[in-house]
């Protein structure tokens, strides 16, 4: 082999790796480009899913609006009675300031409620008053407004030991709200919004 | 003139080795053709190459922030959800535990003084805490009308009696209904 081939062997060897190394580099470039393409197309995928959740967010706090505003108008009444002794206490301020002096009887309980973790536990009362009428129903009104979250169960008014007297049986439960419980069982399907109950 | 002949670059020289074919000639003009070229794809691969970097960075961050921003509204429409719960449960609670007193106070002045009510039983429903058995012994002349004026007066409280019941016991009139209150 004479100089001039092999001059011709090694210029031919030289384009063969300079042609190798510019498409090592381009495939390397290409793969590149795909996995840009890939995290754009995820970063598209990722926006899209913001979009979505922040429609849904917004919708749903909207929807719930009204329903949420309403717990929000009962925080400070459901605050107020977290124990049975506060159900008590009220119960027994209320019979004081109203100046019903004839409690007939009285009976508390607590009623436990394993089932449902919003209200566990409620305190039920049974009550015999006897006294004027007006002082009576100024009672049963002025304990309402007191626990405006008791039920009410029972209230029977029937004729006093005089003319002049009434005498009422009311039997009414009293919830205590455990809302920090009732967190922890969060729904996964979406609330709907209901009709806000009002006290008349 | 030296007589010394140095060098004659004009003498033709016998060639040492073989010529290369003229096809051969081609591999200096493919060789700068390939320089060029190469040089071309490379540098057009590097600014691709910054160019697909700084894309890929870009989305990867447009990427986190999206995420991190779902994950934040997922928590927030979670907690939006458990406190419509909550809230609806309470709504449920207080739909059954409407003030009674007001009742008691319109039947009480619904009646003439010449009518004697001697007794009145609200009890709740088990089923439908909303609903209010009503019960109210009353004896006196005009016991019809002054029926029709208890349930005139619970109407503005925007109760309905229904199926309401009369029987009449000696002189005392027992009138017995389900109070299911109106949609506002």
């Amino acid at each position: 082999m004479n100089p001039k081939q092999i001059a011709c062997i090694v210029l031919l060897m030289v384009i063969g790796a300079m042609t190798y190394t510019a498409q090592i580099i381009h495939k390397t470039v290409a793969t590149t480009r795909a996995a840009a393409e890939d995290a754009e197309t995820a970063a598209v995928t990722a926006e899209n899913d913001r979009s979505t959740a922040e429609v849904q967010t917004t919708m749903l706090r909207t929807e719930t609006e009204d329903v949420r505003r309403f717990l929000r108008s009962w925080l400070p009444a459901i605050d107020r009675v977290q124990t049975q002794q506060e159900a008590e206490q009220t119960i027994e301020l209320s019979l004081r300031e109203r100046g019903i002096n004839l409690v007939r009887s009285r009976k508390t309980e607590v009623k436990q409620s394993a089932g449902n973790k919003l209200i566990p536990k409620s305190v039920v009362t049974t009550l015999t008053i006897e006294d004027e009428f007006a002082k009576v129903l100024n009672w049963l009104g002025d304990i309402e407004r007191r626990l405006p979250t008791a039920r009410m169960k029972v209230v029977q008014v029937t004729g006093g030991s005089t003319g002049a007297q009434l005498k009422m049986d009311v039997s009414f439960e009293t919830p205590i709200f455990d809302l920090a419980a009732a967190d922890a069982e969060k729904k996964k399907a979406p609330a709907k919004p209901v009709d806000k109950a009002k006290k008349s | 003139m030296n007589e010394y002949l140095c060098h004659d670059f004009k003498t033709p020289r016998v060639d040492t080795s073989r010529r290369l074919p003229s096809s051969f000639r081609a591999i200096p003009i493919i060789f700068y053709v390939a320089l060029v070229g190469s040089a071309y794809v490379m540098t057009m691969d590097y600014f691709n190459y910054k160019a697909a970097l700084k894309q890929k960075t870009d989305a990867e961050e447009r990427q986190k922030i999206s995420e991190g921003k779902t994950e934040s509204l997922k928590n927030e429409k979670a907690s939006l959800e458990a406190e419509a719960t909550k809230a609806e449960k309470v709504a449920q609670w207080m739909e059954g535990a409407r003030n009674i007193q007001p009742i008691a106070v319109k039947i009480a002045r619904a009646v003439q003084t010449d009518t004697r009510i001697t007794q009145v039983a609200l009890e709740r429903s088990e089923q439908v805490p909303a609903n209010i058995a009503l019960t109210i012994h009353l004896n006196g002349s005009k016991v019809s009308t002054e029926l029709a004026a208890i349930e005139a007066s619970l109407g503005q409280l925007l109760y309905r009696s229904y199926s309401p019941q009369q029987t009449k016991n000696g002189d005392v009139v027992e009138y017995h209904s389900t109070l299911v209150r109106q949609a506002e």
